[in-house]
C-alpha cells in the first residue's frame, strides 16, 4: 500500500494555517475533484434509477443504456405487486426490528463483560468469539437446516433470527468491547461508590455513552440483515414468509427478466436503509473511537 | 487456550459430530418414505417457478380446482433465471422433511435425481386411471420417465429454433429462411456484410450458447449418432464431434455471434433480435410473448424457422416440463386430480401455455401467431434432448467449460472432443 | 494514542455477574455458529449426496480428492488474489476519500451519501447493473473507452478468463469502499488539532505528520476495517455467484462458489462440505494473527 498524495495529507493541517484565500481556493479544487469522482461513482446507480422509470417495452425494445423514450411511475406500482412487497416488507421489517436491537444488546452485554468485568476465561472467550469473524456463513447451512427442521422452525422468519444473530455477534462484540474499554474507569468507579450494580452501570452509563458505536454496528447489522439472501432462500418456503431479497427473484423469469420492474423493486427495497442511514450517519461521524469523549 | 478448555472443545466437537450424524441419519431415514407418509388432508401445496407473467393464470386455475373439489391449495413460486435456483431449493425443501405435495420440474437430467432418490411418486397407477397415455404426447412422457418409471406428467414440450427479425433479413437481401446449413452460413455472411451481428446468444450459465453447439453437432453427427453421444454409448473422440467444435469456433471467429458472447446474460441477449441488434436468436416459442409482445412490437415483423440440419429426419432441440408428486404426500389422489385438472385442454388454454403436450390445446393463432405457426409447422417433428437436460448439472457445467475454453482459443477442437469424451465416459460409467 | 487509552482494569462485580452478561450472546453464538460449523466436519467425511436417506463414511477421501480437482486449484488461486485486492484497494480508496472529505470541501453530506450508497444495494442489483455496463458491444465501459480513443482497450471484460476475475472485483470495490471511508472520516475528525500543532512545532514535514500522527491515530479504525474485510474477503461467494456464476468456464470459481455448486447442484454434499471445511480452516489460520492482536489489545 502506498499513499502518494501529499495534497490530501496536508488537508488536516489547513485549519492551522492563517491564510484564507488559498484555503478556499484549494477547497474549491478539492470539491471539484471529489464531485467528478462522485459523478462516476454514482453513475451505475443512475442507470438503476433510469431503468426504474422507463416502460419495460422501451427497455426491451432499445436496451438498458439507451435514453428512455418516455418516463413512467407505473413500474413502482407493478413492482409492488410482483415483488409481493406488502408481505416481504412486513417480514423483513419484523425480522430487522427484532434482530438488530436484540443482536446489538446481547453483543453489548458480552462486550461489557469482556471489557469491564472480571471474568474467568476472558481471553479464551474473546478468542473464540473473534474467531467467528473468519467462519464462512455457508459452512453452517446444511447443519443449521437440519437443526431447524427438527425444531420445526423452517419456513418461519423467526427461524432466521438465531443464525443471523450468531453471524452478527463476532463483529459487534469486537467493535463494542474495544469501544467500552476506552470509556474511563473513573466514572464507573464513582457510580459503584454510589452503590450502583453492574446492570445499572451497563444500562445507565455504558450504553448512553456508547451511542456512536451502537449506532455504527446497528447500521451495518441492519444492512446485512435486510439484504441477506442465502439463508433466507434455503430456510423459507412459502410466499407468505419470504423476505425482500428472496422476493426480488420474482422479477427473473425462466426465459426473460423484468428488468424495469426489478430496478423499481430494488429502489423500493433500499429506501428504508437509506433513510435510516441518512438519519443516523451523524452519530457515526460524531466519533466512533471514543477519543472525542476524552477531548 | 488452556488444556482444560482444549479438551472441552474436543469433547464438544465429537459430540456435535455424533449429534449431526444421528440427526442426519434419522432425518434421512424418514425420507425413504416407508411409514413416514403424512396424514391425508384437504390441504395441498404446489411449488413452481413461474414468474409474474403466468403465475396469476396458474393461481386462478388452481382456485377453480379448489372450488370444485373442496381442497385448499397453496401455490408457492420461486422464479429465477433459467434452472439456476429452483432445483436447489426444491431439493432442500424435500430434505427438510415436508416438501410440497406437487411440484413443477424440467424433464431429463434435471428431474431425474428426484426420481432416482425416490422423492417423487411412481405415477403409473394415475396414468392408467386418467388415461394420460392417450391424451399426452408420447415423446414428452418419455422425457419424464426415469429408469422405466413414469415419475412426472409433462404438460409443456418446447422446441428450439431460430427466431429472426424480418427487416434485418431484408436489409441483408435475404428473402427466404435457409433450408440447408450452407444457406444458413450464407445468410450469416450477408448479414455481417451489412454490419448486422447474425446470431444473438449469451454464454453466462452456459446453456444458451450451447443451443448453437448442439445444433452443429446434430448437423455433423446426425440423429442416431447424436443420441448415442448423449448417453455415452459412442465415443466423443471422433471426427464428427471435432467438426462440430470447429464450426462452433468458426461462428465466433467470423463474428456470427456477438462480441464477447461468453459472458453475456441470456436474458439480456435474447431480446436483441427484437431490438435490431442481432438478426436472430436460437430460442423457443416463449420468446413471442416474452420478447416481441413485451416490447409492444407486432409479431408480423418477425419469423421463425427450424435450424436446417441436412439430416433425416429433421430434428430440433427440445425439452419438456411437467409435474411430479411427492412420494411422501398423504394426498396423492388429490394431487393427481389436480394434475389431471391442469392437463385438461381448457385449463391449458386458460393458462396460455404456448407449447402444450396436450392434444387440443394448441396456441391460439390470433394472440400468438408465430408460436402457433411453429407448432403447426414443426411441432410434430422429432426432437433431441436439449443438452443441459441430457447431462447431470455437473457434467453439463464441465461441458460448458470446454465450450468456453474452445471459444477463447485455449483448447483446439480435437482436444475439446477428447475432453468431452473424458467427461461423458466418467459419468456414463458411474 | 493507544497508550493513553490503556487503563488499569479494575475488576469488579460478583463471580457470576459477568457470565449473566456474557451468556445470552455466547449461547446463540455456540448454538448457531460453532456447533453447526463443527458438525459440518462430519458430513465432510461421508459420501452423502445431500438428498438420499443413506450415506457411507468415507474417511478422508473427500479431502484427498481435492488436490486433483483442477477447479479447486483455480479456486484457491482466485481466493488469494481476491482477498489481497479486496482488502487493500477499498481500504486505501476509503482512506483517501476520508482524508479528502475531512478537508475544506463543500457539500460533504451529499458526497458522503454518494460514496456510501452502493454499500446498501442488494446483490441482485449489482449483478444486473454491472452486467449492462460491462457488455462488450453496448456497455457503457467500452463505449467510454472508444469515446476517449482507447478502442484497443475495449474488450469482453467478463467474457475471457484473463480479465473476468478482475472485472468482478471492480463492483466489489465499489460496494465496499463506503464503510471504510465513513469510519476513517469519523476517526480523522476525532484527532485533536494539538497533535498536528505540536508536530509542526517539532518541524515535522506533512508527510512525516501523516505517518507519525494521522496513521497511529487511525489504529482503532484500521482494526474495524480489517475485521470487516476479514468477514467479506476470503469467504467471497455471492459476488461471484451473481456476476459470473463461476464462468467463463470455471475461471472465476472461488472456494465458496465451488462448495455451493457441489453441495446444492452436483449432489455431492460430502465433497462440497469438505471444501467448506478447508476454506474455514484457511480463513481461521489467516485470521488468527488478527484475532490474537485484538485479544492482546484487550488485556
Amino acid at each position: 500500500m502506498t499513499l502518494t498524495a501529499p495534497v490530501q495529507v496536508d488537508v488536516p493541517l489547513e485549519s492551522v494555517e492563517p491564510a484564507k484565500t488559498p484555503r478556499t481556493k484549494r477547497g474549491l479544487v478539492m470539491t471539484l475533484v471529489l464531485a467528478v469522482i462522485a459523478l462516476f461513482w454514482i453513475s451505475p446507480l443512475a442507470l438503476l434509477v433510469i431503468t426504474a422509470v422507463r416502460p419495460l417495452a422501451d427497455f426491451i425494445g432499445n436496451g438498458p443504456l439507451s435514453w428512455p423514450d418516455q418516463l413512467t411511475w407505473a413500474n413502482f406500482k407493478d413492482a409492488w405487486g410482483i415483488g409481493n412487497f406488502a408481505t416481504t416488507y412486513k417480514n423483513s421489517a419484523i425480522l430487522a426490528l427484532i434482530k438488530v436491537p436484540l443482536g446489538v444488546l446481547v453483543s453489548a452485554m458480552l462486550g461489557f463483560a469482556l471489557a469491564k468485568l472480571r471474568m474467568k476465561f476472558r481471553r479464551t472467550v474473546m478468542f473464540t468469539v473473534f474467531l467467528g469473524l473468519t467462519i464462512p456463513i455457508y459452512i453452517t447451512i446444511v447443519p443449521v437446516f437440519i437443526m431447524m427442521r427438527s425444531a420445526g422452525a423452517t419456513d418461519s422468519i423467526f427461524g432466521l433470527i438465531g443464525p443471523y444473530l450468531a453471524f452478527g455477534i463476532p463483529f459487534e462484540v469486537l467493535v463494542l468491547q474495544s469501544f467500552f474499554r476506552q470509556l474511563p474507569d473513573e466514572i464507573i468507579e464513582a457510580a459503584r461508590v454510589d452503590g450502583a450494580g453492574d446492570w445499572r452501570v451497563f444500562f445507565t452509563m455504558i450504553l448512553p455513552l456508547s451511542v456512536p458505536a451502537l449506532v455504527t454496528v446497528a447500521i451495518l447489522d441492519a444492512v446485512a440483515t435486510w439484504n441477506e439472501f442465502l439463508f433466507a432462500l434455503i430456510l423459507l418456503n412459502s410466499d407468505a414468509h419470504k423476505t425482500i431479497p428472496v422476493g426480488l427473484l420474482n422479477f427473473q423469469g425462466q426465459f426473460a427478466n423484468n428488468n424495469t420492474g426489478l430496478a423499481a423493486g430494488i429502489l423500493i427495497a433500499v429506501v428504508p436503509i437509506l433513510i435510516a442511514y441518512t438519519l443516523l450517519q451523524r452519530w457515526i461521524v460524531g466519533g466512533l473511537t471514543a477519543g472525542s469523549l476524552k477531548g | 487456550m488452556s488444556n482444560v478448555t482444549r479438551r472441552g472443545f474436543l469433547g464438544l466437537t465429537s459430540a456435535a459430530a455424533l449429534g449431526a450424524g444421528l440427526s442426519a441419519c434419522t432425518g434421512g431415514g424418514t425420507s425413504t418414505g416407508a411409514g413416514a407418509t403424512q396424514a391425508a388432508s384437504n390441504n395441498l401445496r404446489l411449488f413452481t417457478y413461474e414468474d409474474d407473467s403466468t403465475i396469476g393464470l396458474l393461481k386462478a386455475q388452481v382456485k377453480k380446482f379448489d372450488e370444485q373439489n373442496g381442497t385448499t391449495t397453496t401455490v408457492d413460486s420461486l422464479p429465477g433465471s433459467g434452472a439456476a435456483v429452483y432445483p436447489d431449493k426444491l431439493r432442500t425443501e424435500l430434505l427438510g422433511g415436508k416438501g410440497p405435495d406437487v411440484w413443477r420440474i424440467w424433464g431429463g437430467q434435471i428431474g431425474a435425481p428426484f426420481a432416482k432418490a425416490k422423492q417423487s411418486l411412481d405415477l403409473s397407477p394415475y396414468y392408467s386411471k386418467y388415461g394420460w397415455d392417450s391424451k399426452i404426447n408420447t415423446t414428452a412422457i418419455g422425457g419424464m420417465t426415469f429408469e422405466g418409471v413414469k415419475s412426472g406428467v409433462p404438460f409443456i414440450s418446447l422446441g428450439i429454433g431460430a427466431w429472426y427479425n424480418k427487416s434485418l433479413f431484408a436489409k441483408a437481401g435475404v428473402s427466404a429462411a435457409p433450408t440447408t446449413y450452407a444457406e444458413l452460413e450464407a445468410v450469416n455472411d450477408k448479414l455481417v456484410a451489412v454490419g448486422v451481428t447474425p446470431c444473438g446468444l449469451g454464454g453466462k450459465y452456459g446453456w444458451d450458447i450451447m443451443r448453437l453447439f448442439e445444433y452443429l453437432l446434430e448437423h455433423t453427427a446426425g440423429p442416431e449418432l447424436h443420441d448415442k453421444l448423449l448417453t455415452g454409448a459412442e465415443s466423443w473422440d471422433r471426427p464428427e464431434v471435432v467438426e462440430a467444435f470447429t464450426l462452433f469456433k468458426k461462428w465466433q471467429d467470423k463474428k456470427w455471434l456477438p462480441q464477447g458472447a461468453l459472458a453475456l446474460d441470456p436474458s439480456d441477449v435474447e431480446p436483441w433480435y427484437v431490438q435490431g441488434k442481432t438478426a436472430y436468436t436460437i430460442t423457443g416459442p416463449w420468446t413471442e410473448a416474452g420478447a416481441i409482445l413485451a416490447a409492444k412490437k407486432s409479431s408480423s415483423a418477425f419469423g421463425n424457422f427450424e435450424l436446417p440440419t441436412d439430416k433425416t429426419p429433421a430434428r430440433h432441440s427440445g425439452f419438456v416440463e411437467g409435474y411430479m408428486i411427492n412420494a411422501r404426500t398423504g394426498n396423492a389422489d388429490k394431487a393427481a386430480a389436480l394434475i389431471d385438472f391442469i392437463v385438461q385442454p381448457a385449463t391449458q388454454k386458460a393458462m396460455n401455455v404456448t407449447a402444450s403436450t396436450v392434444k387440443g390445446a394448441e396456441p391460439d393463432p390470433k394472440t400468438l401467431p408465430l408460436a402457433a405457426e411453429w407448432a403447426q409447422k414443426y411441432g410434430g417433428n422429432p426432437f433431441y434432448t436439449i443438452q443441459d437436460q441430457a447431462f447431470p448439472k455437473k457434467q453439463a457445467d464441465q461441458y460448458f467449460s470446454v465450450q468456453s475454453d474452445l471459444l477463447q482459443g485455449s483448447v483446439k477442437p480435437d482436444a475439446a472432443a477428447k475432453k468431452m469424451q473424458e467427461i461423458v465416459s466418467a459419468w456414463a460409467k458411474s | 494514542m493507544a497508550t493513553t487509552v490503556a487503563l488499569t482494569k479494575p475488576k469488579r462485580g460478583g463471580r457470576w455477574s459477568p457470565w449473566l452478561f456474557a451468556l445470552p450472546a455466547l449461547i446463540v453464538y455456540v448454538g448457531f455458529l460453532v456447533y453447526p460449523a463443527v458438525s459440518s466436519l462430519w458430513f465432510s467425511l461421508t459420501n452423502w449426496d445431500g438428498l438420499s436417506a443413506t450415506y457411507k463414511f468415507v474417511g478422508l477421501d473427500n479431502y484427498l480428492k481435492m488436490p486433483s480437482d483442477p477447479v479447486v486449484v483455480t479456486a484457491v488461486k482466485n481466493n488469494l488474489i481476491w482477498t489481497v485486492v479486496t482488502i487493500a484497494v477499498p481500504t486505501v480508496i476509503g482512506l483517501l476519500l476520508a482524508i479528502a472529505l475531512n478537508g475544506k470541501v463543500h457539500g460533504k453530506p451529499v458526497l458522503r451519501l454518494i460514496f456510501y450508497t452502493p454499500a446498501v444495494l442488494p446483490l441482485v442489483s449489482i449483478a444486473s447493473i454491472w452486467g449492462w455496463l460491462y457488455n462488450p458491444q453496448y456497455g457503457a465501459i467500452n463505449s467510454f473507452l472508444r469515446l476517449i480513443g482507447l478502442d484497443g482497450l475495449a474488450q469482453a471484460w467478463l467474457g475471457q478468463d484473463s480479465t473476468a476475475l478482475w472485472a468482478v472485483m471492480v463492483p466489489a470495490i465499489w460496494l465496499r469502499t463506503g464503510f471504510p471511508m465513513l469510519l476513517y472520516l469519523a476517526a480523522l475528525q476525532s484527532i485533536p488539532n494539538e497533535l498536528y500543532e505540536a508536530a509542526t512545532v517539532d518541524g515535522a514535514t506533512k508527510w512525516q505528520q501523516f505517518w507519525n500522527v494521522t496513521m497511529p491515530s487511525l489504529r482503532p479504525a484500521h482494526y474495524i476495517v480489517l475485521a470487516l474485510s476479514l468477514i467479506d474477503s476470503f469467504k467471497v461467494f455471492d459476488m461471484i455467484y451473481a456476476m459470473t456464476y463461476g464462468g467463463p468456464g470455471t475461471s472465476t470459481q472461488v472456494m465458496g462458489t465451488w462448495m455451493y455448486f457441489n453441495v446444492f447442484q452436483y449432489y455431492q454434499a460430502g465433497y462440497g462440505t469438505a471444501i467448506a471445511v478447508v476454506i474455514t480452516l484457511v480463513a481461521i489460520a489467516v485470521g488468527i494473527p488478527y484475532v490474537r492482536s485484538q485479544t492482546k489489545e484487550a488485556s
